[in-house]
């Protein structure tokens, strides 16, 4: 038990660093390029996780959430990095097309591991519930109250980009190169695929309350 | 969600049947566990559908399981 959780602590601190490597971090360190150094930090964490999900008994996982919550919990975190990762390299998309822009390149690579290493932990949760119940009718109807927020979030995203383009001058709105609008419009997305999930995580903790 | 008019005997009846588990009860219903704890919370108003399931794990009327009280 206090081994599982110090490995805990020890994956929840390496995915800190290399977060921290990817978003905040100097450009080199000690000559090695810190966004590759965090995106390996990050996917050694994620495989990490997958042993230690792999190695948890079902009953301890299905004590702590529901399935559905579990996805709900996983979809918030990776969106929340997603985002963040987003939004701190965002500047690199007005450098022109992405064809000849190697910095959009390697963000939009970037985003995809991290996409991918998302689908391979839900995939592997969901492995744990072969053979019982992984959705139910009130994992529906939180999925249907919690898709209302995320459909909210990307009107109120899609609309406030609109009113930018819109209203401001064109000398404000030099930035706004169409890959940078393309980008914008993929943010907005993924704002609302993050309230959806935020808003699951909420319907399902207050279910829980007493 | 939060709160709900109808009142439930769940947590009484699963006693009544030998402590049976949340855990039985939720494969007897074909619900996930927390979906049982979120109904004896009193969180959660099940489907009719649902409330007749829980019924019949218990062998006894929708009525004893379940009671509307006047909001």
């Amino acid at each position: 038990m206090l081994l599982r959780q110090w490995r805990i602590t020890g994956l929840l601190a390496m995915a800190g660093l290399a977060l921290w490597l990817l978003f905040a971090g100097p450009s080199k360190l000690l000559g090695i390029d810190a966004g590759q150094a965090g995106m390996v930090l990050l996917i050694t964490a994620a495989w990490g996780a997958l042993y230690v999900i792999h190695r948890l008994p079902r009953g301890e996982l299905e004590k702590a959430a529901s399935p559905g919550e579990w996805k709900a919990l996983i979809g918030t975190a990776f969106m929340l990095a997603v985002i963040a990762y987003f939004l701190s390299k965002v500047h690199v998309f007005q450098d022109g097309a992405i064809w000849n822009n190697p910095g959009a390149r390697a963000v939009g690579r970037n985003l995809a591991m991290l996409l991918s290493a998302w689908v391979v932990l839900s995939g592997v949760i969901a492995s744990r519930w072969k053979g019982a119940v992984e959705e139910d009718e009130r994992d529906r109807e939180i999925a249907s109250r919690a898709s209302g927020w995320g459909r909210g979030a990307l009107v109120f995203c899609i609309i406030g980009i609109a009113v930018m383009l819109g209203f401001s001058s064109p000398e404000k709105l030099q930035w706004a190169t169409p890959l940078m609008i393309a980008n914008l419009l993929i943010f907005a997305l993924m704002w609302g695929c993050l309230a959806e999930y935020a808003a699951s995580v909420v319907y399902y903790r207050r279910d829980r309350q007493v | 969600m939060s709160g709900t008019p109808v009142r439930n005997h769940i947590r009484r009846l699963r006693f009544e049947q030998g402590e049976m588990t949340q855990e039985a009860l939720a494969q007897a219903c074909g619900v996930t566990r927390q979906t049982i704890i979120a109904l004896e919370a009193g969180r959660y108003a099940p489907s009719l559908e649902l409330a007749f399931r829980i019924a019949h794990a218990f062998g006894v009327g929708i009525e004893v399981v379940f009671q509307w009280e006047k909001p």
